[in-house]
């Protein structure tokens, strides 16, 4: 990693640069420098200096990479290839961003939109997404329906089973742990509704996990 | 890091700049106008609508031979109740789409549209302006059928005892009353209840419940005005009368 001065601002640690007019070049900012930032204004800087936006992709793409897995059955250079396409739209709106939106909650959104997208191109399949469960997530889970502990296979297995509209939103209650607001901004429905559907969910989750113990 | 190497370069080789910010003001602007449109011509919609009920007397349906559904949706102003469902719809799709539509149920959306549809239709009735858009439409619209054509084929039927037109001359027990075919009859109405706005004199419309007695004769069982804002003679003398 090489520090360099750009401009009057000495903030910058970039990787890799090569600052030749003919060539494109980048600079990735460092996570040290990107953390000094909040989201509104890694948006603002990036909109002024691109390389700035290199900290939107280092801030979210272990969660959003999660969050593909968990609703989709694809490989690592699948998941990679939608986050691709995700930040090329996301760097063509940022002059859309909603001010009164959490970025977070519109880069899910965003990739959420991606995924279904594909399904319905066909292009990737929706069938059997595993999803990797923490200890606290199973707890959380168990505690808000009453079960017992269950495991992440039976939870896995009970996932696959209930419909696709309650897998989504426990998946964005349960394992990425939003809230009621943030899953409706990223669902784009009422907060009203989210509740509604989670309950349901949790119901129908029940339920068959209920199924897969008796057997 | 690879894939944001990948994605930079993709943005800068490919020179994708981000979309400017007034096509998204442009495109939301679009969005909202779209809404006071639809929620303004639902309005109007509206304001026909309360004109044809204002129209019509439901109190005859106990009178006709027909069905009281069958005179209802022979009467019903299906072309404006379709325009107003069609604006309305119009109208949550386009709020829905704004950047926190979706934070509104469909039910309270309806509720919100369907209330500025109504406020503002009745104002628009109450100002005249229903009555010079069913007129315009009925002028232009080869094929749109009036109120008034709807409540002429209603009240032409003396065989089921119904008829109407123009007063064209008064005796005592009689009137010569010529109807929108331009038939003439002779009308009995000693025996009949006249509304009190109404005055028995020729170039009167009026509208009469009855029996056919014989060939162009009727024997009347109750007069009422004509109505509509071309035939309130009758009501403003009545009103100054009183």
């Amino acid at each position: 990693m090489t520090s360099l001065p750009r401009g009057h601002d000495l903030s910058y640690v970039c990787i890799g640069i090569k600052p030749n007019k003919n060539v494109l070049t980048f600079m990735i900012i460092s996570q040290e420098i990107c953390n000094q930032f909040s989201d509104k204004e890694i948006i603002l800087k990036s909109l002024e200096d691109i390389d700035f936006f290199s900290c939107l992709y280092q801030r979210y793409e272990t969660k959003l990479t999660f969050y593909i897995h968990r609703i989709s059955k694809v490989t690592d250079e699948e998941a990679e290839d939608i986050l691709q396409e995700v930040f090329i739209k996301v760097w063509k709106s940022l002059h859309a961003i909603d001010p009164a939106l959490k970025l977070s909650s519109w880069l899910y959104r965003v990739v959420h939109n991606e995924v279904v997208s594909r399904w319905r191109k066909n292009k990737w399949s929706r069938d059997n997404p595993t999803i990797a469960i923490s200890d606290d997530m199973l707890q959380s889970l168990a505690d808000d329906m009453e079960l017992k502990k269950p495991t992440e296979e039976v939870i896995n297995q009970a996932l696959l089973k209930i419909s696709e509209k309650y897998r989504k939103v426990l998946v964005l209650k349960y394992f990425e742990e939003l809230s009621y607001e943030e899953i409706s901004d990223i669902l784009k429905m009422p907060e009203g509704t989210v509740a509604t559907r989670l309950n349901r969910a949790k119901q129908s989750l029940k339920s068959e996990i209920g199924k897969i113990i008796l057997v | 890091m690879e894939n944001i190497n990948k994605i930079l370069d993709r943005i800068k080789k490919d020179a994708i700049r981000p979309t400017p910010r007034w096509l998204f003001t442009l495109k939301n602007a679009a969005i909202w106008t779209g809404f006071l449109m639809a929620v303004l011509l639902g309005a109007l919609a509206f304001s026909v609508i309360l004109l044809a009920v204002q129209q019509t007397d439901f109190t005859i349906t106990s009178h006709l031979s027909h069905t009281k559904l069958e005179l209802f949706l022979g009467l019903l102003p299906i072309i404006w109740l379709v325009l107003l469902l069609f604006f309305l719809a119009i109208a949550i799709a386009s709020i829905r789409s704004s950047w926190r539509g979706y934070k509104f149920s469909i039910l309270r959306l309806l509720t919100i549209c369907v209330f500025m549809s109504i406020s503002l239709g009745t104002l628009f009735f109450i100002a005249g302006g229903s009555q010079r858009l069913e007129n315009a439409f009925a002028l232009n619209v080869l094929t749109y059928e009036s109120i008034e054509e709807r409540k002429i084929q209603v009240w032409s039927n003396p065989a089921e005892g119904y008829l109407s037109g123009k007063i064209i001359g008064v005796n005592d027990q009689t009137l010569i009353l010529e109807d929108f075919n331009k038939d003439h009859w002779e009308v009995n109405y000693s025996k009949a209840f006249i509304a009190p706005i109404i005055i028995l004199e020729p170039t009167e419309k009026v509208k009469i419940i009855g029996k056919m007695s014989g060939d162009k004769k009727f024997n009347a069982e109750e007069i009422r005005p004509w109505g509509g804002p071309e035939n309130r003679n009758g009501l403003n003398r009545f009103r100054q009368a009183n």
